[in-house]
């Protein structure tokens, strides 16, 4: 069954325009010029029930738009929407039994109470029995490892101790399917990466299903199946996260170090050499024209090696070229997986 | 000085770019003064006379609009400084080469001429339509350097409410009640005159007397000697005051130190 | 469970988290509500001076200062007291943060509202006691008319409240709309409404209900009145509809803050 549907939703937000300086403040004061932002156009796609779906995208790029309107925050222009059955502006009280959300950049915890002051109200505000919200409770501080943190003022805690909270409290009303914007930002490489294996397991402990957006790759990586990712408002690449790194990940780079100095031009055939020292070299070639057995053989052949290093691009870097695919097409028409790939 | 000078510059500059909402503040004073108006005229017809305690209608709301401009222009001096003390920013301001209290006082007067000027005009404009033309123009030199003191008063009074957020967090309460008294005491809402006498007598003998009555009573009676009277006691009172102002900050000065130790 | 008992329990629950918030920071709460007491007495004093020179504003005398000051300040001081996010919302709207209501379960307004408290507010109501005590209307049924009046001048300094702070929906920036109209209406609402007449006392009654926090309940405090009681009822109603109806057509309009901030 599918979880969420989304079918040619749009969304424009009007913006005054405004010249700069005093006289632009004074002339939009008398005559506001309007101007018409297009935070998301024309998007179609599905999730199903336990997924775990990645958004991805720029800043702008309308992902937080779309969340929005999932969770029943904003209006949308134009387009269908179901979640779990759903239209959520319409039904968004009775949506929101069913689903949780965490927005990074917003606080739901209050600010100057212990956290498990703030769980108990969530208790009141699903309509939680006292024994089930504390059996709840337990259970979740014992999953997100946050039993000491739960006394203290949500103020005095650290950003990713209080987001580690802020999950928990999302999950607390067992929710079949948690949207997550942005859920890591400003964290440290070890708060992100405990916030996301706890995500991971709640999603195969309780099958919830997991919408999240970030602007980082590192997490749609880590936990992530599938990812769309969006730039302006449109859908540019949408397919598992295996697959994008498949069709993508065609290129590999090559480090080799040399015991002696290499000859001054030093080439390896079908390879582009991207720096060149005295005893090593840097190289990136494309798998589908050169084979990695032709490229080793040849650095084998030049000399005594110390040290190969191969490695594929991030995904961080497969995105950026998604992006600069995107905007480079003339149209910057819609274009799903298949047709960018296709232009590979 | 020219430190001084470049700070009250760059603040009365800043207050230019929220033009809009000067003029949406001075609807406030039009609203005092139109509820004053009928309060007076309504007041003035049912005890019959032309005069109460020597004022007629049109100097008793000449007298409210001075009054008004002096309290509705002040800068919020003591949730400024509290504010600085509670989240550390004060720290920058204590080590930079300038005496805080200078500081904070060009500050506050940057802030305060753009609202004296849109709250004069338009108080004014209200008042006149009102009741009728100011009083004498020859007395407004003397009026303005009566308000300059009066603005150094309240600044000295409220600097140190300010201060006290160095030794409790709260300030607002302490703001509240200094702002009312003042109301009293000072004569915002009634002129002095039409007090007790024994009142009177209580009220003239503090600063806030010559922070509203004094100033806005010389404007609707201008003289030379009222004008004598008023700085003198404005001199003395702001000598008092800011000997004080500058005790309490040097006390304040070692206990934050000793905070930040 | 009837739906309202469960909006109520929920109601509760959020008045004891602010409660416990409060709590954090005793002293300035206790300090706050002192000094609110304390800021309404000596303001009052410039009516006792008053009326000892002048005894009377057409037919205005202390006694009905006294009401009018109770209704006031226990209606503004409960109003903002337990729903205390009403003095700011337009900044709730413009900085997004209506999102997390618009996340959750429950109606939206009461939630945003009932989610602030001004401590202050604590103050004012316990100055309104004060002032009621001081009147000396001491019949059960008087008592019974200032809960009645109070609880509907809340309601009437709510939607008012609400209705400012909405048109931040469609304006954007309504701080000083707002806080302009909050002074107005306490301002206007503290006079005796004898002042007024024609035209003024018009808008006091429609565009600024002014009346309605204060001159009416008192007036209805003072003696009972089925006019007056039917005034107070009609407009209290017809300006919580207004208040509901602007508001939520307002959410159709909220753009969820920084989502277009940082594009533009």
């Amino acid at each position: 069954m599918s979880a969420i549907t989304v079918r040619n939703l749009h969304k424009t937000f009007q913006a005054k325009h405004k010249a700069a300086g005093l006289q632009g403040s004074l002339r939009a004061l008398w005559k506001p010029e309007w101007q018409m932002v297009e935070a998301v156009r024309d998007l179609s796609f599905d999730m199903e029930d336990g997924e775990l779906l990645g958004f991805i995208g720029p800043n702008g790029a309308g992902k937080s738009t779309t969340i929005k309107i999932l969770t029943g925050i904003l209006h949308p222009t134009g387009g269908d929407v179901s979640v779990l059955g759903y239209v959520p502006w319409q039904q968004r009280r009775d949506l929101a039994y069913q689903i949780g959300s965490v927005f990074g950049q917003r606080p739901q915890l209050w600010y100057h109470l212990p956290a498990i002051d703030t769980f108990y109200l969530f208790g009141k505000i699903y309509e939680l029995d006292d024994k089930t919200i504390r059996q709840r409770i337990g259970f979740l501080t014992e999953a997100f490892e946050i039993q000491d943190l739960l006394e203290t003022p949500v103020r005095k805690l650290s950003l990713g101790q209080r987001m580690r909270c802020e999950v928990a409290a999302s999950l607390l009303h067992k929710p079949r399917l948690i949207l997550l914007d942005e859920p890591s930002i400003g964290l440290d490489v070890v708060a992100k990466q405990r916030i996301r294996d706890t995500i991971k397991r709640m999603n195969e402990v309780e099958n919830v299903g997991v919408l999240l957006t970030s602007h980082d790759a590192g997490d749609i990586e880590a936990l992530c199946k599938r990812v769309i990712i969006v730039n302006h408002g449109q859908i540019i690449y949408q397919d598992k996260v295996s697959a994008l790194k498949r069709s993508y990940l065609t290129s590999k780079q090559v480090d080799v170090r040399y015991a002696q100095p290499l000859p001054d031009n030093f080439q390896v055939a079908g390879a582009e050499i991207l720096k060149a020292g005295q005893y090593g070299i840097k190289l990136r070639f494309d798998t589908r024209i050169t084979p990695v057995e032709a490229v080793l053989t040849q650095l084998a052949t030049a000399g005594e090696l110390v040290d190969v290093t191969i490695s594929d691009p991030s995904l961080e870097e497969v995105i950026r070229t998604i992006y600069q695919q995107a905007d480079a097409s003339p149209a910057r028409r819609a274009a799903n997986g298949e047709v960018a790939r296709e232009r590979v | 000085m020219s430190k001084y000078w470049a700070v009250f510059k760059t603040q009365l500059l800043n207050n230019f770019a929220y033009a809009g909402d000067l003029a949406a503040g001075s609807v406030m004073i039009v609203l005092f003064l139109w509820i004053f108006a009928q309060l007076w005229k309504v007041t003035y017809s049912a005890v019959g006379t032309e005069r109460i305690a020597g004022l007629s209608r049109q100097d008793t709301l000449w007298y409210l609009m001075l009054a008004e401009v002096i309290v509705l222009s002040k800068p919020r001096l003591a949730r400024t400084i509290a504010q600085q003390v509670r989240d550390g920013s004060v720290a920058y301001l204590l080590n930079k080469p300038y005496h805080f209290l200078l500081y904070q006082c060009s500050v506050g007067l940057g802030d305060s001429v753009l609202r004296i000027v849109t709250n004069t005009l338009m108080g004014g404009a209200v008042v006149w339509l009102l009741v009728g033309p100011p009083p004498n123009p020859q007395g407004w030199p003397l009026v303005f350097v009566t308000v300059v003191l009066a603005w150094l008063l309240d600044f000295c009074i409220t600097a140190m409410i300010g201060l006290a957020a160095f030794i409790t967090e709260e300030v607002r309460a302490f703001e509240w009640i200094y702002q009312k008294i003042l109301f009293i005491l000072g004569g915002l809402l009634i002129p002095l005159d039409f007090y007790p006498s024994w009142l009177q007598t209580i009220a003239k003998a503090t600063p806030f007397a010559y922070t509203l009555y004094g100033p806005a009573r010389l404007f609707v009676e201008p003289s030379l000697l009222r004008f004598g009277e008023v700085v003198l006691g404005q001199v003395v009172w702001l000598a008092i005051l800011a000997g004080l102002l500058t005790f309490f900050y040097q006390r304040g000065v070692t206990r934050l130190a000793i905070n930040g130790g | 469970m009837t739906s309202f008992q469960r909006e109520f329990r929920f109601l509760l629950a959020l008045w004891k988290a602010n409660l416990l918030a409060a709590m954090e920071y005793r002293g300035a709460f206790l300090l706050q509500v002192v000094g609110m007491i304390l800021n309404n007495a000596i303001y009052f004093v410039f009516w006792i001076l008053f009326f000892q020179r002048f005894q009377q504003v057409r037919g205005w005398k202390l006694d009905d200062m006294l009401l009018l000051f109770s209704v006031v300040a226990t209606g503004f001081g409960l109003a903002t007291f337990f729903f205390g996010n009403a003095v700011s919302l337009c900044e709730v709207i413009t900085e997004g943060r209506l999102d997390y209501y618009l996340s959750l379960p429950r109606p939206v307004l009461m939630h945003v509202l009932a989610s602030g408290s001004v401590a202050s507010g604590m103050g004012d109501f316990t100055y309104g006691l004060l002032s009621f005590v001081v009147a000396g209307h001491f019949g059960i049924d008087a008592i019974g008319r200032f809960l009645l009046g109070s609880f509907l001048a809340i309601i009437v300094f709510l939607a008012v409240l609400v209705i400012a702070h909405s048109t931040a929906f469609w304006l954007g920036n309504a701080n000083v709309l707002a806080a302009q109209v909050t002074n107005a209406m306490i301002t206007f609402a503290l006079y005796p409404i004898t002042l007024f007449d024609g035209t003024a006392k018009f808008l006091l009654f429609t565009l600024l209900p002014a009346a309605f926090v204060g001159a009416v309940p008192a007036e209805f405090v003072r003696a009972f009145s089925w006019r007056v009681l039917g005034q107070m009822l009609g407009a209290t109603l017809i300006f919580l509809v207004l208040a509901l109806v602007i508001f939520h057509r307002g959410l159709r309009h909220y753009e969820s803050g920084s989502a277009i901030q940082t594009q533009v």
